[in-house]
């Protein structure tokens, strides 16, 4: 064995076979992989619900509605392209979502246990949901969330703000204040407020569900994805400057401060569009980030692509999952992925992937 | 680089921790940051790096890059003289002032698993265009092999011990291609072997470097020149030889001790008697 100098820094006692240069596969064989995995899972669960229906039939509906094929039926059409399309794409948007939001946020703050809910944001919009749920108006759920996830981000940052820069660890801190008072406001608007019905509705929103998405949810979800992702899919390359801490960071020519910043902005918003159109669903943005880590490694411009269509196929499932394995009873989504979520934490846990995880 | 500290000052919390700091480093060779702890070196470092803006003085080097070569050889050209512009260095654009300021911090783990390769290339940050491509293949692993580090590309950075991560920060720092290097005590934690491999192989890169050391004895064997600070001031600067002198070694460490003269090198040794 070559003589090395041992420095009793955790890691450098790893089993041998961690001396095995990691794989990397090339980018765009992951990407193109990815797509093909997600555009096949959007086809194939279409096709999966109470009334069957054949890939050709899904096909013929979706022509339809691109004008290539004519008539078709309208019992057809309304599950395919009311109800389980608009479904799919929300799942497929918001997967994608929150596992570039936590992603990001993981970078950002040098914490491995970071999601998109750490600024507090999804306490703030279960507080603007569950208020308009109460009053009864869930047509204005989605914007109620949104203001209710903009507002926990302003409070949060502005909190972290007053001892100076945004450091990570006082973005965390005032994040979980923001978001203990946000839930404690939720807990006092439910207890005070809420009977059978409107419980049960507001249980299933607090965990996350995807049951009333509808085309205008796909709009949302997938138009906040478009514009905040592609931005962050550009400035993201600049998060490897963080590996080594805000000063390496700085030294490397970043101006730390505004990154930071701009990019906890940025994943706010992009979080709180998913959390109006779908709740706050967990365990995606925490695990999907490590989970694909595995393949792409840890810098960005390879892992914000793949973690995000990974995100997307993954949610697409669990949905499924979700809406068929107690049909006609509906399970909310967050309990799978956190079903499914945990197990795998608990492999990556056992892998002790380098330096984070020790 | 043609590199001047002048006045430099900063103060945090209320107090100056580095105070009316006036030192010139030779360009091309490595200079020596001494001093007891707390005495200011880390921040030095850090105001020098054009990191932290300075409350008083500057730390001035030139505007443009690479003109030190045509100046080094006219010492007492003035800061205004033509061919010679300087600049304050915090308010250099900040990818420019990467490419040409390099600092290497003195405890940095990494948080996230990376690979030899994708840590080097970290340096190259400050030339990515923004796609997130670089110019330049090669420098990588160029930088890896200037640093005698090329073996270790494949590696992931948690499985190195400390002097292979020691290699693998410098040569992140090289592939920044820097005109000037900061390191804040680039030895911590090293085996004697590994201090010795090191600071020899900084002082003949011929780059011009700041080095922070605690090693009295490492200083005055691998230094051009040293600086030593006290409570923030400069107490000291010149050759190790005229600066580390029993009364100076008294005054700042409150040491007693000798200095002889190598019996092989002709350097100074400084051995120890206790505290005085």
């Amino acid at each position: 064995m070559r003589r090395t100098t041992r420095t009793g820094t955790p890691g450098a006692d790893l089993r041998g076979d961690e001396r095995r240069p990691p794989r990397r596969p090339p980018l765009a064989a992951l990407v193109v992989g990815g797509l093909l995995l997600l555009v096949l899972s959007l086809l194939v669960t279409v096709t999966i619900g109470p009334a069957a229906l054949g890939v050709g039939q899904v096909a013929r509906v979706v022509g339809h509605h691109l004008g290539l094929v004519g008539d078709v039926p309208a019992l057809h059409d309304a599950i395919v392209w009311d109800l389980r399309a608009p479904r799919v794409l929300t799942a497929a948007a918001v997967g994608a979502g929150l596992a570039t939001a936590g992603a990001v946020m993981q970078s950002l703050t040098r914490n491995p246990l970071a999601d998109p809910y750490l600024l507090g944001l999804s306490s703030g919009a279960s507080l603007g949901a569950v208020a308009v749920l109460v009053v009864g108006v869930s047509l204005l759920l989605p914007v109620a969330a949104f203001a209710g996830a903009v507002a926990a981000l302003v409070a949060t940052l502005t909190l972290a703000r007053t001892a100076g820069s945004v450091t990570p660890t006082r973005a965390v801190l005032a994040g979980l204040a923001v978001s203990q008072l946000a839930a404690a406001g939720t807990s006092f608007v439910i207890f005070w407020t809420a009977t059978g019905d409107s419980y049960r509705e507001i249980l299933s929103w607090l965990l996350g569900s995807l049951a009333g998405a509808t085309w205008p949810s796909v709009a949302i979800a997938g138009s906040a994805l478009l514009v905040v992702g592609s931005v962050l899919l550009v400035v993201g390359g600049r998060l490897d400057a963080f590996a080594f801490g805000d000063t390496a960071a700085a030294a490397l020519g970043i101006d730390v401060d505004r990154t930071r910043w701009t990019l906890m902005t940025l994943v706010a918003l992009l979080t709180g569009a998913m959390v109006a159109v779908s709740g706050a669903i967990g365990f995606v943005g925490l695990i999907l980030p490590h989970a694909v880590s595995v393949l792409t490694g840890p810098t960005h411009r390879r892992l914000l692509p793949v973690a995000a269509l990974t995100g997307a196929t993954f949610l697409v499932w669990a949905d499924t999952l979700a809406r068929t394995v107690f049909a006609p009873r509906e399970l909310p989504v967050g309990i799978v992925t956190a079903m499914v979520g945990v197990p795998v934490f608990a492999v990556l846990l056992r892998r002790g992937r380098g330096t984070a995880w020790s | 680089m043609e590199l001047t500290i002048s006045g430099v000052g900063v103060r945090l919390g209320g107090r100056w921790v580095v105070d009316g700091v006036d030192a010139t480093p030779p360009a091309g060779a490595l200079t020596g940051l001494l001093g007891p702890n707390g005495a200011g070196k880390t921040t030095l470092l850090r105001l020098v790096a054009g990191l932290l803006p300075p409350d008083a003085g500057a730390v001035l080097v030139p505007a443009a890059p690479g003109s030190s070569e045509r100046t080094s050889s006219d010492r007492s050209s003035s800061d205004g003289a033509p061919g010679a512009r300087r600049t304050p260095v915090h308010t250099l654009d900040r990818r420019l002032r990467a490419r040409r300021v390099a600092l290497l911090e003195q405890e940095s783990s990494a948080t996230v698993p990376l690979t030899v390769r994708e840590v080097v290339a970290l340096g190259r940050i400050p030339y990515r265009s923004l796609w997130g491509t670089d110019p330049d293949d090669g420098a990588v692993l160029r930088a890896l092999r200037a640093a005698s580090a090329a073996h270790l590309v494949d590696r992931t950075w948690s499985t190195l011990s400390g002097g292979e991560r020691q290699r693998v920060h410098v040569a992140r720092a090289l592939a920044q291609e820097p005109e000037l290097l900061l390191l804040d005590e680039p030895t911590n934690h090293l085996d004697v072997s590994a201090q010795l491999a090191l600071l020899a192989f900084v002082r003949d890169l011929g780059v011009t470097t700041v080095a922070a050391l605690h090693d009295l004895n490492l200083a005055a064997a691998f230094c051009a020149h040293v600086l030593v600070l006290a409570d923030g001031r400069l107490v000291a600067a010149g050759p190790p030889a005229d600066v580390l002198t029993p009364p100076l070694l008294r005054e700042v460490y409150g040491v007693d001790a000798d200095v002889l003269v190598h019996p092989r090198t002709g350097r100074p040794v400084i051995a120890l008697t206790g505290r005085a």
